[in-house]
């Protein structure tokens, strides 16, 4: 009880604070592994990715069936068809569904629609609005990791993920095509041959993109994980705004809101088929990404920073 | 209580200008939309004591622990935590500080070890090589060790609750705040958590506890706050606590509310109890309250001095619950009641 009084600078050195050690912090190494680790012991992420891997095999064998029984105009499989955009999905599937180059890219492109950012979204609901449902985002905060730490961690814990559902698409369609067709049909758009190593790059900045792409919607995911502690929101919040986005998009008296929408991007992907590659629009999509990305990310930064743990 | 001034006790700082605070506030307050929360709480942890922290729910007392902890942003107010103010420098005192808050906190698919290794992973001082050691060690101590390899899901509430506190010793701590550490244990396991209190302030550590279990806090503390609608009430020693309370007389009489008027019009404090009157006899002779009510004409079938224990202090510091009590039901001892109605 002695009147010490509550003046105690940052520079009091001697007396108290002389007493704590100095400031550390967890490695973020750690941190991070201890992340992934946990994201990929959670069932429900591998159940959807089994599921992300198990749907280029079905499209491809079906799309695979359909041809043999005659060369039909219907193209089957789950994954296929879909709500469909611009951009000659339709042809793709019917000429070509089953080449080890048009498979993965065609099955990526159909999954961006909808199951991959709704991957993302249940990674980012888990993130962050899990463990404040769960009391273990005190856990965190106690150890204590500094919120902003927390969020890069958490951050790059979607990013593995987008990366791991993009990769595991596109592998799983690779392998597909490949088992289905060899190297036949590894041809452009534009009927040109394509090498082996020139189809694998193609892929490789397909992933890349699509991650780019997924950590948008991400980010947003994130900002609005930051503000609830149900998960569920997050995933809702995702879809519903992928259905708005989409209708919006079929609009055409709002063709100048288009350009503002995340999914607009999505079928510039088909651009990677064509010889030469032409990335205009790609890279517009990714300019698109970053700038979602970014105001995602500021605002689960603000959210997360100043919200009751 | 022996061990009271166990103060000397503690290797902390060594310095000779009185007693250091593990924790302390001033005019600490907190308001959730137009709530008052909290309200210009005082506190003060000296080093090396196990405080309790009592009131009933809704006093405070986790909103006070919350903002200790910087999870949540005072509305006003100081708080220092080892020395250090908060939360400005929180990042350098909470590795420090252990807590279990509002229950433990863990996911469902993970074991209690794998749960408990995630947080090991981010304490500062544990080396990459000490995790597994110290998460053992943890679990060792809240006696989880065989459960340790279980899925959380299919922990019982006790055993939820021990792994909360085992991770709020996964690492050598000088301030330990567990809220309410006996929610949902079975009466051994409530001995278990008293053992490792007991534990921690024989090796110096600070330990806050809050509870709304008036036994809770007199078999494991040495001082006591006592919180009410968010504003402390009272604190400092038990023992002192304990003496403290004003002497009463408690009267048996078949008209209790004529008893009480003609007290009170006489300017002796007296309330209405579901045992009687209960007379304050701070600056009354107790000689002359029973003159004044047999004056009256109020019958006084027996008369006894009360010692006032902690839980007659807690009931009459927080709560007026004689009074309310005895009205509504008058069969129920006043504290029983208070117990009841959490």
């Amino acid at each position: 009880m002695t009147t010490q009084g509550p003046m105690a600078l940052p520079e009091a050195d001697a007396v108290p604070s002389g007493v704590l050690p100095d400031r550390r912090r967890a490695p973020i190494t750690r941190l991070l592994r201890a992340e992934v680790r946990w994201i990929f012991r959670r069932p429900r992420t591998l159940a959807v990715l089994g599921l992300l891997a198990a749907l280029p095999v079905i499209t491809g064998v079906a799309v695979d069936l359909t041809m043999d029984g005659q060369g039909a105009s219907a193209p089957a499989g789950p994954g296929g068809g879909g709500p469909g955009g611009p951009g000659g999905e339709p042809p793709i599937f019917v000429t070509m569904a089953t080449s080890a180059f048009v498979l993965p890219l065609g099955s990526l492109m159909t999954l961006l629609m909808l199951l991959l950012p709704l991957t993302v979204a249940m990674a980012s609901g888990d993130a962050l609005a899990g463990e404040q449902s769960h009391g273990a985002m005190r856990g965190w905060l106690l150890a204590p990791v500094a919120r902003g730490r927390l969020l890069v961690v958490k951050a790059v814990g979607v990013l593995v993920v987008a990366l791991a559902a993009s990769a595991l698409v596109v592998t799983s369609g690779l392998v597909t095509g490949l088992v289905l067709a060899g190297t036949d049909g590894l041809v452009s758009m534009s009927g040109t041959e394509l090498s082996v190593a020139d189809v694998l790059w193609r892929l490789a900045i397909a992933v890349a993109w699509a991650t780019v792409y997924l950590m948008a919607v991400g980010a947003v995911a994130l900002a609005i994980s930051a503000s609830t502690e149900h998960p569920m929101v997050v995933v809702v919040s995702v879809l519903g705004g992928l259905i708005v986005s989409g209708v919006l998009m079929q609009i055409s008296a709002l063709d100048w809101l288009h350009p503002y929408l995340l999914p607009t991007s999505v079928t510039s992907l088909v651009d990677l088929i064509r010889d030469p590659v032409s990335f205009d629009g790609l890279g517009e999509g990714a300019f698109r990404a970053l700038c979602y990305l970014a105001i995602g990310m500021s605002l689960a930064y603000a959210r997360i920073t100043t919200r009751d743990g | 209580m022996t061990t009271a001034r166990a103060e000397e006790a503690v290797p902390g700082p060594g310095k000779g200008s009185g007693t250091a605070f593990a924790a302390r506030t001033r005019g600490l307050r907190k308001v959730y939309r137009g709530t008052v929360a909290v309200d210009g709480v005082d506190l003060e942890v000296p080093e090396g004591a196990v405080v309790g922290m009592l009131g009933p729910n809704g006093s405070g007392k986790t909103t006070t622990i919350r903002m200790l902890l910087g999870l949540v942003q005072p509305t006003e107010g100081e708080i220092e935590l080892l020395g250090v103010p908060v939360p400005g420098e929180l990042d350098r005192v909470l590795p420090h500080v252990g807590a279990l808050v509002e229950g433990p906190g863990f996911h469902p698919f993970l074991s209690g070890r794998e749960n408990l290794l995630r947080f090991a992973a981010a304490e500062p001082f544990l080396a990459g090589g000490q995790l597994d050691g110290a998460v053992s060690a943890a679990l060792e101590r809240v006696g989880l060790a065989d459960a340790a390899r279980r899925k959380y899901r299919a922990y019982s509430l006790g055993m939820k609750q021990r792994l909360g506190l085992a991770s709020a010793l996964l690492a050598p701590r000088r301030l330990v705040v567990l809220d309410e550490p006996t929610n949902g244990l079975d009466p051994a396991g409530t001995q278990e958590v008293r053992r490792i209190i007991a534990e921690l302030h024989d090796n110096g550590v600070t330990v806050l506890v809050s509870s709304h279990l008036l036994a809770e806090v007199e078999a494991t503390c040495t001082h006591v706050v006592v919180l009410n609608e968010g504003v402390v009430v009272a604190q400092g020693a038990l023992d002192d606590l304990l003496e403290s309370g004003s002497p009463t007389l408690l009267v048996s009489t078949p008209d209790g509310a004529w008893a009480v008027d003609t007290l009170r019009d006489h300017r002796i404090p007296a309330r209405l109890a579901p045992d009687g009157v209960r007379v304050d006899i701070t600056t009354t002779a107790p000689a002359t309250v029973i003159e004044t009510l047999v004056r009256a004409g109020v019958g006084v079938d027996e008369a006894r001095r009360e010692r006032t224990g902690l839980e007659e202090a807690f009931a009459r510091l927080t709560h007026d619950v004689g009074e309310v009590v005895g009205e509504l039901d008058a069969d129920e001892p006043a504290v029983a009641q208070e117990g009841r109605a959490r």
